[in-house]
């Protein structure tokens, strides 16, 4: 099965039926999306499909029908993405582990809607699980970010 | 939100709903006509009714709301959909968090697709929520009777048509085939279309 | 394992330790506490690295400092990275920052310290040499442990020392190398400056400085000197990794040849395995074996999702579980422990005459009474649990987030029969813990799949069902009150709190030894708080070990913090007081009164009832030596109860990193509204009805309050904050519920009595 993650073609030996985030992190070894519990409960699976967020855990790979796009294809520490350095000028992420997941999943609200109000944030954003409370930053950032993309 | 934004939305609606591929085809034979009594008419719209109001249908069909239930055995209590999920005036969430980003759209429509409990049902078709006429949950038999047989609240169908619209929409065929432990809506997906159509032909009877 | 390539003399390996350790104050008592303990460091140097101290290392290549405490999300890895620096001059983000190989060195003296019989509030000198002795205990039994909101008083002064003397002597060496006296160079940004400006690169001072006795007659900086520490711009060095999906956690880990595997075992934790249908598993594509292990089974396989797939076709038929068969059962073994004396635990508080003042009140009526219950309830973390394990004929290596590195050692010494100086652990950072990676059955199941398949490495990992049904909760807990009332004043309280206990169960799963004595954590929170209320009696009554329980987010003050502040509550709205201004008047703690004074004026207190269906709710809860008070705004909508606001006040001692300190308080408040609202866990047939976050949802973001924070250094000491934001919570939650509804709920989770929106 061919894929295209983060720019790079991929051929992977796995049944139709596995799911995107498997294939990623254990085949391809893309780590970035997190597993956190494999029923769509959490949102940390989160990638991008053609630049919408999708939870990666929930996905067959052979139902994939586009380019994936990952945290780490979305920005990279030397250059990241507009919502990225939102999230670091907020210092958003306690353990982190939920982050890859908010960030996708807030990069795919920005492309829908570039100027989100509270309440827009609230709805799009309460998909994505963050056990250690970092809401209130990811509120503030989602609004940074969204600045920062109008700008650009 | 910026109008390019919403073009961009119905954009991807349609790239995904092109994708909709039908499966489980049923029989649509209509009986003649006059070959079901007004009696016979209750009985299956009253079959008709367990189906529409069962969560498997009616968590979806919350009318002017735009939030999608949770109800029924595999939730305990009846409550909104968690995560504050708003299905929009777009009815796949395009206004906020579609439904297809947890509600995968499939290629195909297998038998196993749905077997993780809990986790979020797909079919090979976008998810959405009902049109907001459509409005089912928490109505009463006679309530949805009324709306059913009306074509300026069916979507303009005859029974045949709603017959149709049953064979082919096959996020309407998930309910009868749920997967994860959940239950299933009562009879099949052909009685629930023969039980439409002997209500059609009974001339579309609804309880007093 | 590395070679001892530098030749370091008896002296020098051992000397540093000791001089830190006296520089941080817990040098105490008997030769063996004061003997110094060995640097770790200089087994495995490369050729021309210094290891000066057991937290610094300089090589040619560069600067490596050791975090030993481990980072489950709450900035730990950042704060020492950042109290070294402060001393040793450099920028922590040019440096490498690992937690290193567990060792005797990395003890924490402080995480016993709050185990002595004196409440935090407690100054006086019999308490603090108390706290202090608690550190021996602490490096003689080799605690390396994580917890108790203990890394900063442990390492506050222990890091700093190190980069200190890290600094000092590559002072030293540079002074030595150009004949300039020590006292006439300074530092900078990892360079020694010489008088004539003239810079040299620490990492060129390496060899040098590994070639001399260290300097250890170091003064630490006054905080007014310093640069990094206490400023609000101190971001954490881990922060740029986690937006940019490149930190790699434990279950990120990637070895060459690795397999991925799964387990299920017993959720009726203890009891046996009946059967399963292992060949179903073995026809499954990508499974390579399946293998037995204690009270479960587990399934090598190509890729995680194969393992889980297969645990699923495995079918397993479990024994029953070891205590009671469900909630029902629970409830009424604790229910019939309170107020039982055969049942008695301890009192720690009793003060006046509480039997005499209840007894006066009974005959004109006034008794007041209520009973409160808590439920057992998971950590669930975002990352579930996981470990890597490679064996080799003589070496066992594991990679996993864990905040208990030793005991795990320990542990896969004892299964493998390999000896404990060859189990090397490989602490990674954490996607969260809230206590549950004190927990390490995840890691002995790991062993034991991996001696199946000696020399592969095994990423095992639990499926979110396995995590949540093999949690080791927090204990679920009842508590019966009665008090009195007198002219507008609170005038008795008395608090009987019945639970399993915690410490004993824990303690014994890691180490197989039985703890002797009363447990403390069963009215931690309650009978601790910094009141004078005139007849005031905190008991404690142990129920019967059920459920497996261990520490959670907090301890014992998570369900103590609720029950102490709802019953003062209710004693304040009998008496008619304030419930902000009864609460200070009766405070008998300047630090908690003046904690208490400022979250009222923080969020502009004007009383309880604010009018239109909303309300607000006062708390206080003194934990980990921090007076943490929270002011909750809700209103009570059509859809359910809204929270609206919430502010907090806290008092640390001394701020280090207060962008940090605001995230861990926000933090720890969310996380008690959390479960405060939703979450619990039910039993039936032994094993845990919540096994995914479908039915233990937490607080999103649209439920989220706005939330304002100011933060204290009032206080004797420095503290830690990891903890002390939850327990005045579900307090504040409920008293605001209360004022906007005169609904006073009395159990958690909260939605079983009002719907929220």
């Amino acid at each position: 099965m061919k894929l295209t993650v983060d720019g790079t073609s991929y051929e992977a030996d796995v049944p139709a039926d596995m799911p995107l985030l498997w294939v990623l992190r254990d085949e391809l070894g893309i780590t970035g999306p997190k597993y956190g519990c494999g029923i769509a409960q959490c949102g940390a699976c989160t990638v991008h499909v053609n630049g919408l967020a999708v939870r990666s855990c929930q996905l067959p790979v052979g139902s994939l029908n586009g380019d994936v796009t990952t945290i780490q294809g979305l920005g990279s520490p030397e250059a990241m993405h507009a919502v990225q350095e939102a999230w670091v000028e907020h210092q958003v992420a306690q353990c982190g582990y939920c982050q890859s997941g908010q960030i996708m999943q807030a990069a795919s609200l920005l492309t829908l809607n570039s100027d989100p109000d509270d309440e827009q944030i609230n709805t799009v954003m309460s998909g994505n699980l963050c056990r250690c409370g970092t809401y209130p930053r990811i509120r503030a950032a989602v609004k940074t970010a969204a600045l920062k993309l109008n700008r650009a | 939100m910026r109008l390019g934004s919403v073009i961009f939305g119905v954009v991807v609606w349609v790239l995904i709903a092109t994708q909709a591929l039908a499966a489980d085809k049923v029989i649509i034979e209509p009986p003649a006509a006059g070959s079901i009594s007004p009696e016979q008419g209750l009985q299956a719209w009253s079959r008709v009714y367990e189906v529409a109001s069962h969560p498997r249908c009616a968590n979806c069909h919350t009318g002017a709301s735009d939030k999608p239930m949770w109800s029924g055995p595999s939730y305990g209590t009846t409550r909104a959909h968690g995560m504050n999920i708003r299905a929009g005036n777009s009815r796949i969430g395009a206004e906020t968090l579609l439904c297809s980003t947890c509600h995968t759209t499939l290629v195909t429509t297998g038998t196993d697709d749905n077997r993780v409990p809990h986790a979020a049902p797909r079919v090979a078709a976008p998810w959405m929520l009902a049109p907001v006429d459509a409005h089912w949950f928490g109505k009463s038999s006679v309530e949805i009777c009324e709306q059913l047989r009306d074509p300026e609240r069916n979507g303009g169908r005859t029974d045949i048509e709603i017959a149709e619209h049953l064979n082919h929409d096959v996020i309407l065929h998930w309910a009868w085939n749920p997967g994860g432990g959940r239950e299933s809506a009562p009879y099949s997906l052909q009685e629930h279309v023969n039980d439409i159509l002997a209500w059609g032909a009974a001339g579309f009877p609804c309880p007093s | 394992m590395g070679v001892l390539k530098t030749a370091g003399t008896i002296t020098r390996r051992t000397f540093l330790i000791g001089s830190a350790a006296i520089a941080g104050g817990v040098a105490f008592g008997t030769y063996l506490a004061k003997k110094p303990i060995d640097n770790p460091l200089l087994d495995d140097l490369e050729e021309g690295e210094a290891g000066i101290t057991p937290f610094v290392k300089i090589g040619p290549n560069g600067i490596t400092l050791i975090t030993p405490r481990a980072d489950k999300g709450q900035g730990a890895y950042s704060m020492q990275a950042n109290l070294i620096a402060e001393e040793l001059d450099i920028d922590p983000a040019t440096a490498t920052i690992t937690p290193g190989m567990p060792g005797p060195a990395y003890y924490n003296g402080a995480v016993m310290s709050e185990g002595v019989p004196f409440p935090a509030y407690d100054e006086s000198k019999l308490a603090e040499t108390a706290r202090n002795f608690m550190a021996v205990p602490a490096k003689l039994l080799q605690i390396q442990m994580t917890g108790g909101s203990s890394t900063v008083p442990d390492l506050f002064d222990r890091l700093r020392s190190a980069g200190a003397v890290a600094r000092e002597t590559l002072k030293e060496a540079a002074a030595r190398q150009y004949g300039i006296p020590r006292a006439e160079l300074r530092t900078e940004d990892g360079q020694v400056i010489l008088p004539d400006g003239t810079t040299i690169n620490y990492t060129a001072l390496a060899a040098a400085a590994a070639a001399i006795e260290p300097v250890t007659d170091v003064t630490l900086r006054d905080p007014s000197a310093w640069t990094r520490l206490g400023k609000r711009d101190l971001p954490r060095t881990d922060m740029v990794a986690k937006c940019t999906g490149t930190e790699v956690y434990g279950i990120d880990v990637q070895i060459d040849d690795m397999v991925y595997a799964s387990v299920c075992a017993n959720p009726g934790i203890g009891g046996d395995v009946l059967g399963y249908d292992e060949a179903a598993a073995l026809s499954m594509r990508g499974v390579q074996q399946v293998v037995p292990v204690k009270h479960g089974v587990g399934v090598i396989a190509s890729n995680t999702w194969y393992a889980f797939e297969a645990i699923k076709a495995l079918n397993c038929q479990w024994g029953p579980g070891p205590y009671p068969k469900n909630s029902a059962a629970i409830w009424e073994a604790l229910d019939a422990a309170v107020d039982n004396e055969d049942h008695y635990d301890h009192r720690q508080r009793n003060e006046g005459d509480i039997e005499g003042a209840l007894a006066d009140a009974q005959t004109e009526g006034g008794v007041l009474e209520a009973s409160y219950r808590v439920p057992y309830l998971a950590h669930a973390p975002m990352e579930p649990m996981n470990a890597i394990v490679r064996i080799n004929d003589d070496s066992v290596e594991i990679w996993t987030g864990t905040q208990i590195p030793l005991f795990v050692r320990d542990k896969a010494a004892q299964i493998s029969g390999v000896d404990r100086s060859r189990v090397l652990v490989y602490a990674q950072p954490m996607g969260g813990s809230f206590g549950h990676k004190l927990e390490m059955t995840h890691v002995e199941q790991a062993v034991e799949l991996a001696l199946a398949v000696k020399g592969t490495p095994v990423k095992m990992t639990w499926s979110r069902e396995e995590d949540m049904t093999h949690d080791y909760p927090r204990p679920a807990g009842v508590a019966r009150a009665r008090g009195t009332v007198d002219n507008g004043q609170v005038t008795g309280f008395d608090l009987s709190v019945g639970q399993s206990a915690m410490a004993p169960s824990w303690f014994g799963r890691l180490t197989g030894m039985t703890v002797p004595g009363p447990d403390a954590t069963i009215t931690t929170g309650s009978w601790d708080q910094p009141f004078a209320i005139p007849h005031y009696r905190v008991t404690g009554y142990r129920a019967p070990d059920m459920v497996p329980v261990s520490s959670w987010r907090s301890v014992g003050a998570s369900g103590n913090g609720f029950f102490h502040d709802t019953w003062l509550d209710e004693l304040i709205h009998a008496a008619g007081a304030d419930p902000l201004e009864e609460r200070i008047r009766l405070c008998s703690h300047d630090t908690s009164r003046k904690v208490l004074e400022a979250v009222g004026a923080l969020a502009d207190w004007s009383g309880p009832s604010v009018g239109d269906g909303r309300g607000r709710g006062v708390a206080f809860c003194l934990s980990f030596g921090v007076p943490t008070a929270q002011i909750i705004d809700v209103t009570h909508t059509g859809d359910g109860i809204r929270v609206d606001k919430a502010f907090i006040v806290a008092d640390v001692g001394t701020v280090l990193d207060p962008t940090n300190i605001e995230a861990q308080l926000f933090g720890g408040l969310i996380y008690g509204l959390s479960h405060a609202i939703n979450s619990e866990l039910t039993y039936e047939n032994y094993a845990p009805q919540q096994t995914n976050y479908h039915a233990y949802e937490g607080l999103r973001l649209y439920q989220t309050p706005d939330v304002t924070v100011k933060v204290l250094e009032n206080g004797h000491r420095i503290r830690g904050i990891g903890e002390p934001g939850l327990p005045p919570a579900a307090p504040a939650l409920g008293n605001a519920i209360f004022a906007a509804t005169g609904q006073r709920i009395r159990e958690m989770p909260f939605y079983k009595h009002i719907d929220f929106i």
